[in-house]
């Protein structure tokens, strides 16, 4: 299937300093995209762009195969960096703004502000709005009209634990729906929670990106022990589907393909006659996962 | 472009600023061309003082008097267009409207077309207060139409100070510095530079400044008549200023569309 959204080779510069250097990915129709990186890392500058707020300096983008990017925008529901709206008007109003401008009909506003739990407070200025609820509106206002796709720049930001829950399956649902998501987050917790693909990025260059699985996959480690380091070494360098021995603190550090159980370690050990003092899995997480690509 | 300004009214009606603005320039306008025609401003002061601008109420010379002043209220809503201009960089609205499908150009284009309604707006309320003062003070309807270009000069000249103020908000973005920037320009900057360039050149060149040159259509009543009195050098003809105007007006346009073409949002 055709990607809803193709970057080829984008480059951005502030100045003397590159926000991102060549990068280029496809986000699959259907998918929950996220782009992921620490702070700085170029993940606004890159929605900016493909959003035609920003102006690359070099590389190209297309929407849906190529379409007219006017015209795609309005089918793409954003929120990018913080809730933009007229802060001396209702939340109602605004959202005829947007309504109009984005070619939707106005009585979707109902359903949308119902959706986000603003209902009661639709004719508030937004200027007398909480983080949260402003936060909340901005994800309304990216519903209108029911888009193909949304893009959203740290959707729960300013958000309570409760809210945060909300938007987590509300994503899902509408992902469910068919609609493909992107978001951008620097907490992984949130990607690894949404996501099925992932593009990485550090310091404006894209270092990984594909289905989430792939990129963020978990190898697990078992850590051994023996009284003679050298002789289980000698013994689990003979056995299959183990890919690395690393000697650490004392102990052994495997790595292993996957399907690769403590509990054959440890048969393997003892049939050739050495007890294991020590036999432990380690899950790596994926924050240390994380940290290793990104530092 | 129904649909742009039909937005664009979405974004001001519940404005309280801009309310505010546009009711101080309604009534304050007629209540200083009042104040002009009976004789409350005058040379001197007082009940005693001499009053040389009344006069100037009947068919067909008001036009130019009501438009004279009407110009510098004008100022009233070039800051208008200042600060809702530069409400949109602050709270990032522009952005937004480009995030939710509107392109550069339609942006620019709502706020365009924003300045020829104000304009055509407060040229039609300036031909509403002519046409009262004039019908009142003349008794007759003698005359009536013979100025009316002064008319069409005052829209010329709202174009001319709103177009310039709406390029001024897109360059600059910031509201204080834009309307600080062009009240300095208004009065002072240019008036600096006109005076430099009419010595140096010994021509009235100076006058065809972007703001100068609007102002020289709708002159303050008595200047020409001074001007009769000392016997004036060289001169540029209405029409130039007319023409000039309607350049500058051009050339805020391109310059804003080109900055927004170019600059990140």
């Amino acid at each position: 299937m055709e990607p809803v959204l193709s970057i080829q080779n984008i480059t951005k510069n502030y100045g003397p300093i590159q926000a991102l250097k060549n990068v280029s990915f496809d986000v699959p129709a259907g998918s929950v995209f996220g782009i992921l990186g620490p702070n700085g890392s170029g993940k606004t500058t890159m929605l900016g762009i493909i959003l035609d707020i920003l102006i690359a300096d070099a590389g190209t983008y297309s929407w849906f195969g190529g379409m007219q990017k006017d015209a795609a925008r309005k089918q793409i529901g954003s929120l990018l960096e913080t809730p933009n709206f007229y802060h001396y008007m209702p939340a109602i109003d605004n959202l005829e703004i947007t309504a109009s401008i984005r070619q939707a009909g106005l009585d979707d506003r109902n359903r949308v502000l119902q959706l986000i739990g603003l209902a009661e407070r639709k004719d508030s200025k937004f200027q007398t709005f909480s983080l949260g609820m402003k936060q909340r509106l901005a994800i309304g206002a990216a519903l209108l009209g029911r888009p193909k796709v949304l893009v959203l720049d740290e959707p729960t930001n300013g958000l309570d634990p409760a809210g945060i829950a909300e938007i987590r399956s509300l994503i899902k649902t509408l992902n469910k729906e068919g609609i493909t998501i992107v978001i951008a987050s620097h907490l992984l917790d949130e990607i690894e929670k949404v996501c099925t693909h992932v593009a990485i990025l550090k310091k404006g260059t894209l270092l990984l990106d594909g289905p989430v699985n792939d990129v963020l996959r978990c190898v697990d480690q078992i850590e051994v022990r023996a009284a003679d380091l050298l002789q289980l070494q000698n013994i689990l360098q003979k056995m299959n589907g183990i890919n690395k021995i690393q000697l650490a603190d004392n102990s052994l550090l495997l790595t292993c393909a996957p399907g690769v159980i403590p509990e054959q370690v440890n048969s393997f050990c003892s049939n050739r006659g050495l007890v294991l003092s020590h036999l432990v899995l380690k899950k790596k997480s994926l924050e240390t996962k994380f940290m290793e690509l990104t530092s | 472009m129904k649909e742009l300004i039909a937005i664009e009214w979405m974004k001001i009606r519940r404005y309280r600023t801009f309310w505010v603005l546009t009711g101080l320039f309604l009534l304050l306008l007629p209540i200083w061309n009042i104040e002009v025609a009976y004789g409350f401003i005058n040379l001197g002061g007082g009940k005693n003082g001499v009053n040389f601008l009344s006069t100037a109420y009947s068919f067909p010379e008001v036009w130019g008097n009501v438009g004279f002043w009407g110009s510098i209220f004008v100022l009233f809503l070039s800051i208008l267009v200042i600060i809702i201009t530069t409400n949109e960089y602050t709270y990032k609205t522009n952005r937004q409207n480009v995030i939710d499908g509107w392109s550069r150009l339609d942006f620019y284009h709502a706020k365009v077309l924003l300045v020829f309604i104000i304009s055509t707006a407060a040229t039609a309320y300036m031909f509403l207060l002519g046409f009262t003062f004039g019908l009142i003070n003349s008794g007759s309807a003698a005359n009536v139409f013979s100025e009316l270009h002064q008319v069409g000069y005052f829209f010329l000249l709202s174009l001319d100070y709103l177009g310039f103020a709406l390029f001024l908000s897109i360059w600059i973005k910031r509201s204080g510095l834009a309307i600080g920037l062009f009240l300095l320009y208004s009065f002072i900057i240019e008036n600096i530079a006109k005076s430099i360039i009419n010595h140096w050149t010994d021509l009235p060149v100076g006058n065809l400044m972007p703001l100068q040159t609007s102002d020289e259509l709708l002159p303050f009543p008595l200047m020409q008549m001074a001007k009769t009195m000392i016997g004036q050098g060289p001169t540029i003809s209405m029409n130039v200023y007319a023409g000039v105007t309607v350049f500058w007006c051009a050339a805020y346009y391109f310059s804003g569309k080109m900055i927004l073409a170019k600059r990140d949002w």
